[in-house]
């Protein structure tokens, strides 16, 4: 198995326990308190990268701001994701379609980058977004 | 968006983008804008994600990332602040688990850049990691004891069957 796919199988394990102990959280205290901490838990990691790990200096601007702008996009897309949920949006939906976001990326990709898929990587890559769609329905919105 | 007099729709005016963008928002729900913003948002982190990784590592790019949430955090921690009258009684667990929530997040913000670096593609990459639902769903069913319906069963075996043919 290619070593790129253990990594995002690591990032989709993390991201998804992330899913649970949010919950936690947001059980206890507001979305934005929540999302704070969130933030100052990102500070906190980032302190100890740089306490720990030879980093690289001396980039070119369109990596670093690529970099940076990477952090805005998904840090305001949490909140707008939020806004959604008190904006009277059913979480089952809203959160089923923001699960679309992969199929955006997906289309810059090939349309930006030039990125070519297989057949088969193709048709993983709408099953992939129809799998998180299903998962994302609330089942207890259901009943 | 900005609060409109009815005396704007008394007198009559020529069709400006201002109209149309009010049009739009009543045809069109509040959530449903949010939710789109969402996706363009999202979707966009995945492509210069991988713009950045051509040219820094996947530490340096968690280190920049962070800098870029730094605005926003500012502006959170404004709006919480003029909240802090509310104490909950679980208010430390819950920070607690926010504050665990941004280690994990930020540990797999790090794999997912990885992943980029080592030769993944966008394309490839976000749709297998958009899948960590199923993460979520699982442990639900093992620990929390929670029951999943007939649509989170079909997902997770479209999420099993799409990661075996974004790797092959």
């Amino acid at each position: 198995m290619h070593l790129w796919l253990w990594f995002s199988i690591a990032a989709l394990v993390l991201w998804g326990i992330s899913g649970i102990t949010q919950k936690l959280a947001t059980n206890r205290i507001t979305s934005e308190r929540s999302f704070l901490w969130f933030c100052w838990a990102m500070v906190a990691l980032s302190a100890v990268v740089m306490l720990v790990v030879h980093l690289q200096w001396g980039l070119g601007r369109l990596v670093v701001v690529s970099a940076i702008a990477g952090g805005a996009l998904n840090g305001v897309g949490a909140w707008t994701s939020f806004r959604a949920l008190e904006s009277g949006g059913k979480a089952s939906i809203v959160i089923s379609l923001v699960s679309l976001y992969p199929l955006l990326t997906v289309l810059l990709a090939v349309l930006i980058l030039g990125e070519r898929l297989t057949g088969l990587q193709t048709m993983g890559a709408f099953t992939a977004i129809a799998a998180a769609i299903l998962l994302s329905v609330d089942t207890s919105a259901q009943a | 968006m900005p609060v409109i007099p009815h005396s704007h729709y008394a007198r009559p005016v020529q069709s400006t983008s201002a109209d149309s963008n009010l049009a739009l928002s009543r045809r069109i729900p509040k959530w449903l804008l949010w939710s789109l913003l969402t996706i363009v948002l999202w979707g966009t982190w995945g492509l210069v994600s991988k713009i950045a990784s051509t040219g820094v590592d996947a530490y340096m790019n968690q280190l920049l990332y962070t800098a870029g949430l730094a605005p926003l955090m500012v502006f959170v921690a404004i709006t919480v602040h003029r909240e802090r009258g509310k104490v909950s009684a679980n208010r430390n667990s819950g920070i607690f688990w926010a504050f665990f929530t941004g280690i994990l997040g930020g540990v797999g913000n790090i794999a997912f850049f990885q992943a980029l670096v080592k030769g993944g593609k966008a394309s490839v990459v976000a749709p297998v990691t958009a899948l960590f639902p199923m993460v979520t769903v699982l442990l639900a069913l093992m620990f929390l004891k929670e029951k999943l319906g007939r649509t989170q069963w079909l997902g997770l075996a479209l999420a099993f069957a799409a990661i075996y043919m974004l790797s092959v």
